[in-house]
């Protein structure tokens, strides 16, 4: 421990749980609008993050009776940063359900435990989507594949009607390319794997890199790393 | 519903997290401390300074109820000198962004903070170091609050210098970027990661195709020159006995 931790430890001020959950959603929302795929739902912050928007707003809904200017002045403040709020949920959403909409078959196939257990390149995580997301998902895909059915399928060989088929060596599902290249910025010294099997590169706090996602993934999700 | 936008942020969305940064303000009226979604607001006594994110001090700026005080690093002098150190002492990387404060030991359980959340452009800031929201921070206060900003003219064009030069240094770093990922970018700006995002993510993205086709080809000359081998050997034989 040098100085400068013993210094930021005595003289820093407690940050109050607003400010990091703040802290938090930026970062969650940077990561999904960044990330190639979709990243674990965020439950209990998105909680906490919906019950304050709540509250805010039925104080404005109390408060918007009184016509003194100087009440009218602070709802204006809290009513600016309330849009600001909502903002980061709103493209936060839109953002996964643009990559649970870009890979259907996938996702069903991460977080049902048997489908995952069949399929060697998926792991199961069923926290990946929220009740709502995993119900949106479920509903989509099940009207897509009736549609699909009754407007061309089944006239189709019944060898041949299947959405999500893997025989034959070439995979139906599309996956998100986890190669991909990203910017991130290591919080914790760490170390990340560069290529399958390859050398390692040492990230020091602070540092900015681009690197592959499925390097990284891991770092990410643990809050070594964030991405930018 | 869906969002129809290929990923990465797009400027302004890097400009919103910019808003998020703490300014120091001096108010020119009275305001109480309001409770805001993301922390209180420290009471505003003129003439207090008081720190406050960025959207809050440019609403105040608007309504003429505080001034902003530029952030050290926006000041003419420190931003000649930054572009000195650009320019003439590190001719290949960018300057090094503030560091990040060190991590508290006690509090391993607390989120680490991070960029627009530690306090890079208050008036105690550091003034020889661009942090990582300097565009954004530098275009939002001209544009915003102009006349709190000495000689905003100068300002404006050393910005447009350092942007110049550090983008010519994005440009000339594609040189090293390969296949395998992992090229340091240390110090580089929000609005340059947006920027470029695209264009390095897309040439590691198809230096990798590239690479993996070039792979397959030489495994395949490989077995090739396998067979060939044991071809050549078998005319050998052949020559030898003919002889």
């Amino acid at each position: 421990m040098n100085l400068d931790e013993i210094l930021a430890e005595a003289t820093g001020p407690s940050i109050p749980q607003s400010t990091l959950d703040l802290q938090e959603l930026s970062r969650v929302w940077v990561a999904e609008r960044v990330a190639p795929e979709l990243l674990p739902w965020p439950e209990t912050l998105m909680e906490r993050v919906l019950a304050g928007i709540r509250r805010q707003v039925e104080i404005v809904e109390e408060q918007t009776g009184d016509m003194d200017s100087k009440t009218n002045f602070k709802l204006i403040v809290i009513q600016t940063e309330l849009e600001r709020w909502k903002f980061l949920v709103r493209s936060l959403l839109r953002a996964r359900i643009a990559k649970i909409d870009a890979h259907p078959h996938h996702i069903l196939f991460t977080i049902s435990p048997t489908l995952a257990s069949q399929s060697s390149s998926t792991s199961y995580n069923p926290d990946l989507l929220s009740p709502a997301e995993s119900n949106y998902l479920h509903t989509h895909t099940a009207l897509l594949s009736s549609h699909y059915s009754s407007s061309f399928l089944s006239t189709f060989p019944s060898a041949l009607q299947s959405l999500d088929d893997t025989s034959g060596g070439i995979s139906m599902i599309s996956a998100p390319d986890l190669d991909t290249a990203v910017f991130v910025r290591c919080l914790e010294d760490c170390t990340v794997e560069r290529t399958e099997g390859g050398e390692s590169l040492i990230l020091r706090r602070g540092d900015v890199w681009v690197v592959r996602w499925r390097g990284v993934k891991l770092k990410v999700e643990r809050g070594l790393c964030e991405l930018i | 519903m869906a969002l129809p936008l290929p990923p990465g942020l797009t400027p302004p969305e890097v400009a919103f997290l910019c808003e998020m940064e703490l300014v120091t303000v001096i108010p020119r009226q009275r305001l109480d401390g309001l409770e805001l979604l993301g922390g209180p607001t420290p009471p505003l006594t003129p003439p207090l300074r008081a720190n406050l994110p960025l959207w809050l001090a440019l609403l105040l700026k608007r309504q003429r109820r505080c001034n902003i005080l530029a952030p050290p690093w926006l000041h003419p002098a420190s931003l000649t000198s930054i572009l000195e150190t650009e320019t003439e002492h590190s001719k290949a990387a960018f300057s090094p962004a503030p560091k990040l404060p060190p991590k508290s030991l006690s509090s391993s359980s607390q989120l680490t903070l991070s960029p627009p959340f530690l306090p890079s452009s208050t008036a105690d800031s550091r003034a020889d170091a661009l942090p990582f929201h300097w565009m954004e921070m530098g275009e939002l206060l001209l544009s915003g609050a102009a006349d709190d900003i000495a000689d905003a003219d100068l300002v404006r064009r050393l910005l447009r210098d350092l942007r110049e030069v550090r983008m010519a240094k994005v440009r000339a770093g594609v040189e090293v970027l390969d296949a395998g990922g992992g090229v340091q970018m240390n110090g580089v700006g929000g609005m340059e990661v947006a920027e470029g995002r695209a264009f390095i993510g897309g040439v590691v993205d198809g230096l990798r195709r590239i690479g993996a086709s070039r792979e397959q080809v030489k495994r395949e000359r490989e077995a090739e020159e396998r067979e060939r081998g044991l071809a050549n050997t078998a005319d050998d034989d052949y020559d030898a006995m003919d002889l």
